[in-house]
């Protein structure tokens, strides 16, 4: 907390001044600081360094919970066949319309503007073909 | 979402990606240029300004089939006048 504090009022400090106060300036708080740390660090003559050694002392330490099957794969496969196009993947509907072109080209029959729009995931676009070309379990 | 011109401009949409595949610059370049055209004017709401988008965009669909039907023309004169200076 500290030192999060002490990183604030750095860089609010820090701001205004022209470069080369800039320079010395964080060199005497890094000197300063590294009197203070257990790990003494080559003192830093650039503010930039300065400041990302200060903030990585605010690290927090802590482990993320522990990884499990699910979890990875949930991160992993994060897009199934069930994302929606454009909450999902991110496409606008003009690339559902070229989708739905390249389906119509893939199997060679037409789906109309009105049924076209409302296929908006993979699995709805295979019922859907599915469903028109009579295939059946 | 629910506008009514929203079947027609998709229609157009199609239409035009269609034609573009026979693009002489390739397909790649032709689906570039005209995603940008039509997101150019993806904030218009007025229907006016709609239809009047629509019309150019239809007088485009017949520059294109009109570059076609030249492009054919000239390589079948090509083709049977192969002794004509062009």
């Amino acid at each position: 907390m500290a030192s999060r504090a002490l990183c604030v009022c750095v860089r609010a400090a820090l701001r205004p001044l022209p470069r080369r106060s800039v320079a010395a300036l964080s060199g005497a708080v890094c000197r300063q600081r590294s009197t203070l740390s257990t790990h003494a660090q080559p003192t830093p003559l650039l503010s930039k360094q300065v400041s990302s050694y200060l903030y990585k002392s605010c690290r927090q330490y802590s482990e993320g919970p522990p990884l499990t099957l699910e979890s990875i794969a949930e991160r992993v496969l994060y897009l199934t066949v069930n994302s929606h196009f454009m909450k999902d993947l991110g496409l606008d509907s003009l690339d559902q319309v070229e989708i739905i072109m390249a389906i119509e080209d893939e199997f060679g029959f037409e789906i109309p503007d009105a049924d076209g729009e409302k296929l908006m995931t993979p699995q709805e676009i295979v019922d859907y073909i599915a469903d028109k070309q009579d295939v059946y379990e | 979402m629910a506008n009514p011109l929203r079947g027609e401009v998709v229609k157009l949409y199609k239409n035009l990606l269609y034609l573009g595949r026979e693009y002489p610059k390739g397909e790649i370049y032709f689906k570039e240029r005209l995603k940008k055209a039509f997101m150019k004017n993806k904030d218009v709401t007025d229907p006016e300004k709609i239809k009047e988008l629509i019309a150019r965009g239809e007088f485009v669909v017949k520059e294109i089939e009109a570059l076609y039907y030249l492009r054919k023309y000239r390589a079948m004169k090509q083709r049977y006048y192969e002794d004509d200076p062009k």
